[in-house]
């Protein structure tokens, strides 16, 4: 945990500094679009880390359950996952929370989470209240097995929404302003892959 | 050779051209068709701008291959459903050129004019679930921008304010001021027409029936089960796109439908899209 305050606070900085143009503007300058992407892409890799150790059967109860607590501080309140399958076309909505719990409840022997090496990250759009929304697309590969035999296999798209505020904070008596990025509702839909 | 092997072939020396003949894992396999893939909207106004390269990075408008000609072209051509759809090459081939034209290139984006999205759902509606049909658009609002239902087509509104005409009709008679309107008592029941008792342009909205039931618990929204764009932002075209969930380089949003229209195909065509009469 410490050790992820540290990596947002150093990346975060960086988009402080580099945002003094754009802060006047009110607006986000493309180059720290960029230092923002970067954040958003830590908090996506950070949650795909903890969907890694929730789902892994080695995981002791206690400690999936602080890792869904950690998961947890990266999402708005309220965010939902919306689920969909080749199957099942229909969305099933479920908060963050829920989703985690179904996931660290799966009915396997060994369950092996990956991510492939492909995102995208969409432009930043400002909404009627002036923060900005973005969403970075992933692919997840789930394998779930029972005994020796593979039970359950499919890679899923998620599309994660990012909102990003500007925000402010005290140091040494300065009142600096910076952009933040938070995780809200995901979308994720089974491919055909 | 087939114009799905053609372009399969085209999708594969853009995405991977340098890439020389080895052992291809399933995993880079499967890579290279994400890659491939037009993953988001945003993605397809990327590519359809020519504002991205091909790993999705995008270029800085003082780069010499932002919105360059070629790359659109380039770009524009994978931006086809090639599996389903119907429409000729030369159509497809006016299409590219009129977009990507020197003296007056036309770019998409989501502040683009005219363009929509249905949204199929499903609503909880008298203990029953089922379908409804929303059209979406992008308005400015506040500091930004938001999406907002415009129209629905739900199929039990469809007849619920059908009026009768002429002499079939239920009215109430012409002298019926003399009694102090006391006939109301019979016209305004539950389960009847109250609908004939309007004037004779009387035009319900739909939308404000949808509110009021959502906000009354009568309708209760359960899912939203597909969606799909439609286009009129360029000059004298019409295309629609839908999401490709499938194996291969050819998925993600794609264009599914492309016409050349004038303004009363345009118009033809919005009242079948809308499902109005």
């Amino acid at each position: 945990m410490r050790s992820n305050i540290l990596k947002y606070t150093l990346v975060t900085l960086f988009v402080v500094m580099g945002s003094v143009n754009a802060l006047a503007q009110n607006a986000v300058d493309p180059n720290r679009e960029k230092a923002i992407d970067s954040l958003a892409l830590e908090k996506v890799r950070d949650l795909g880390k903890y969907i890694r150790i929730i789902g892994n059967k080695e995981t002791p109860y206690s400690e999936s359950t602080r890792v869904m607590d950690r998961a947890e501080e990266l999402f708005a309140p309220d965010s939902e996952m919306g689920v969909s399958s080749l199957a099942r076309e229909e969305i099933e909505y479920y908060k963050v929370r829920e989703y985690f719990q179904r996931l660290r409840a799966l009915n396997y022997d060994k369950v092996t989470i990956e991510w492939y090496d492909i995102h995208y990250i969409s432009d930043l759009e400002r909404q009627p209240d002036g923060r900005y929304v973005g969403v970075v697309t992933i692919y997840q590969k789930f394998e779930g097995r029972s005994g020796d035999q593979l039970s359950y296999k499919d890679t899923t798209k998620k599309d994660i929404t990012i909102y990003v505020e500007k925000k402010e904070t005290q140091i040494a008596g300065r009142t600096i302003e910076f952009w933040d990025v938070i995780l809200g509702d995901i979308r994720v839909s089974e491919t055909s892959i | 050779m087939s114009r799905l092997t053609l372009l399969t072939s085209l999708l594969f020396i853009f995405f991977f051209q340098g890439v020389q003949a080895q052992i291809v894992s399933e995993d880079e396999e499967i890579e290279r068709q994400l890659l491939a893939s037009t993953k988001q909207l945003n993605q397809f106004f990327n590519r359809f701008n020519g504002e991205e390269d091909t790993k999705g990075r995008k270029f800085e408008p003082d780069d010499r291959q932002y919105r360059s000609e070629r790359i659109r072209k380039r770009y524009l051509s994978i931006l086809f459903d090639e599996e389903n759809a119907e429409f000729s090459e030369d159509l497809l081939k006016t299409f590219i050129e009129q977009v990507t034209d020197k003296d007056n290139p036309q770019f998409l984006s989501l502040r683009s004019p005219e363009w929509f999205a249905v949204v199929n759902t499903t609503f909880k509606y008298k203990g029953k679930e089922e379908p409804l049909t929303l059209y979406m658009q992008i308005q400015q609002e506040g500091l930004g921008y938001e999406w907002v239902i415009s129209d629905l087509v739900f199929e039990p509104y469809n007849t619920l304010f059908d009026k009768q005409r002429g002499e079939t009709k239920e009215f109430l008679h012409p002298m019926s001021h003399e009694l102090d309107f006391m006939n109301l008592r019979k016209a305004l029941v539950k389960g009847g027409s109250p609908e004939s008792y309007t004037l004779a342009d009387f035009k319900p909205d739909l939308l404000t029936v949808f509110l009021y039931e959502v906000k009354m618990g009568l309708l209760e929204f359960q899912t939203v089960n597909r969606l799909n764009f439609h286009f009129f932002s360029i000059d004298g075209w019409y295309f629609q796109l839908n999401n490709f969930n499938r194996p291969g380089y050819n998925t993600g949003w794609l264009i599914s439908d492309l016409a050349q229209v004038n303004d009363s195909q345009k118009e033809a065509l919005l009242k079948i899209i809308y499902d109005k009469k």
